[in-house]
């Protein structure tokens, strides 16, 4: 029985939504599940890798690119209080804006198009893997630092093979709760200023009124965003297998 | 290295932002790109004329409103839906991959077939802003309810509470906190949904002379119709600041009402 409540709840939701579509008479309003199911099948066979390789692209250049700067910018700011002192308060003005808000004006600066979703997810991923990776370093236990100090490892050394390792959960914590925004500002930023990616798409099969491509393309959203909060996940569990305290469930 | 005296953590970062805008006005006057780039005096005079003739406080309070009613429908059908996956296994193992699924969507990609149900008015944004609203309320709901105490459910049932006694002196208090949480959470989509959603609607209507609807519009018109880069900066300064308000409300409002709990 266990097994197959899992599968009721599945199959209710397509039950209803058949009865929905039935109900209103109007494929164009309601597709129905057969016809969504042939619109994926058609778009398999056609854009839909292009659409899904072009986001995914947005996504690893974006996410990549604004990791790596909020790691820097923790780097340098945990290493010296100074710098701590000019850079935090920096960040805490620019954190409440979201960045959808950031859109008209990337689309001011760049024009539409790939730009403005790489741009987004940059400046999505930068501000929690920033605060997560700075929070990491601040924990870091003094002694393990001083007991690499001791045996002559250089700056570098200590940065890259104590205190990122150490900090490590605590970046990989912020990655995953960015994920959820960077996601949402990668198809808003694909479907308000771009010209490629899964989200541009989802507005052009809008535009022909091809509603079954629409709600197909909004499955596959959903099923690209489990995907990569899965992946972050096995991620996670794979770099921190030898931290005591990694969840085993989450 | 000694802590930094207080006064030199303030003046600082002050020191360091002034030089900053006037290094960026500089820069922007020297290449005599003030229209086309955005400039800390252009800002600030785009401000003064959004605040004088209104029309920032028109468009927030839009937004504002759907943002609410979001969050509010987003609440009411979240928080019980949450706590009854709590508190039922059975429900929880049948309802879970659905809900997972239907979490991964990005609200916003909703906004096609909200447009076509609803119409471009402002209930598509609407529905995108209670979607997104909704996920964190079930998630922290249904959360709070399973790992209630249940020693405090043993007793109540001992001293002879009916079950609608049990939820409503002991589920739903001990539940209160991380449903808050789950209610900032809720907040902070709602409120970056109903931009992108108002932008995508904007993006549809642009330059058919329709009001503005919202904040989301209003940076639209004036990104393509307008073309005033200064006034889409001090938009999005506004919006900043209207979300960090609104989760400090919160936060108040949660020290206030459930003090053991408040971070």
């Amino acid at each position: 029985m266990r097994a197959v409540e899992p599968l009721i709840g599945i199959a209710g939701v397509v039950v209803a939504w058949e009865i929905a579509s039935r109900v209103a008479a109007n494929s164009t309003l309601v597709p129905p599940p057969a016809s969504v199911w042939k619109a994926l099948v058609a778009m398999r066979g056609s854009e839909l890798p292009k659409d899904i390789g072009a986001s995914l692209v947005h996504l690893l250049v974006g996410y990549t690119t604004g990791a790596t700067a909020g790691l820097l910018l923790a780097l340098l700011a945990g290493s010296s209080k100074w710098l701590a002192a000019v850079i935090d308060p920096f960040a805490e003005f620019l954190r409440p804006i979201s960045p959808i808000a950031w859109i008209p004006l990337a689309i001011l600066l760049f024009g539409v198009g790939r730009a403005v979703p790489m741009f987004l997810i940059f400046y999505a991923a930068l501000f929690p893997i920033f605060v997560g990776t700075l929070d990491g370093i601040r924990r870091v236990d003094a002694s393990l630092v001083n007991a690499a100090r001791s045996l002559g490892a250089s700056r570098r050394t200590v940065a890259m093979r104590v205190i990122l390792p150490a900090a490590l959960p605590s970046i990989l914590g912020g990655a995953r709760l960015s994920l959820g925004v960077a996601w949402m500002a990668l198809v808003a930023g694909e479907i308000v200023g771009g010209d490629a990616g899964i989200g541009w798409r989802i507005l052009w099969y809008q535009e022909f009124f091809q509603m079954d491509r629409v709600l197909a393309a909004i499955l596959i959203v959903g099923a690209l965003g489990l995907a990569a909060d899965g992946l972050l996940r096995l991620l996670q569990r794979h770099l921190l297998r030898w931290h005591p305290a990694t969840e085993s469930a989450s | 290295m000694q802590e930094i005296s207080r006064p030199v953590r303030i003046t600082l970062p002050l020191a360091v932002a002034a030089l900053f805008c006037i290094g960026w006005e500089a820069a922007v006057r020297l290449t005599r790109s003030h229209g086309l780039l955005p400039s800390p005096t252009g800002i600030f005079a785009s401000g003064v004329e959004a605040t004088s003739s209104g029309i920032i406080f028109d468009a927030m309070s839009g937004s504002l409103k759907r943002v609410i009613l979001g969050f509010v429908i987003g609440g009411v059908l979240g928080v019980p839906l949450g706590l009854a996956i709590g508190t039922v296994p059975a429900l929880d193992r049948a309802l879970r991959p659905v809900l997972d699924g239907l979490r991964s969507i990005a609200p916003i990609a909703w906004i096609p077939m909200a447009i076509l149900w609803l119409g471009v008015r402002g209930d598509a944004a609407l529905f995108v802003v209670a979607y997104a609203a909704v996920f964190p309320f079930i998630v922290n709901a249904g959360l709070a309810a399973s790992l209630v105490d249940r020693h405090l459910v043993a007793a109540a049932r001992a001293l002879g509470a009916s079950r609608w006694m049990i939820v409503r002196a002991v589920l739903v208090p001990s539940s209160l906190p991380m449903i808050f949480t789950g209610a900032r959470i809720a907040l902070a989509f709602a409120w970056a949904s109903i931009i992108a959603a108002e932008l995508a609607i904007g993006i549809k209507i642009a330059g058919q002379g329709r009001s503005v609807a919202g904040i989301g519009q209003l940076m639209v018109e004036t990104l393509y119709v307008k073309r005033d880069v200064d006034a889409l900066v001090f938009y999005m300064l506004v919006i900043g600041a209207v979300s960090l308000v609104i989760d400090a409300g919160l936060r108040r409002l949660q020290r206030r009402m459930l003090p053991w709990s408040a971070r």
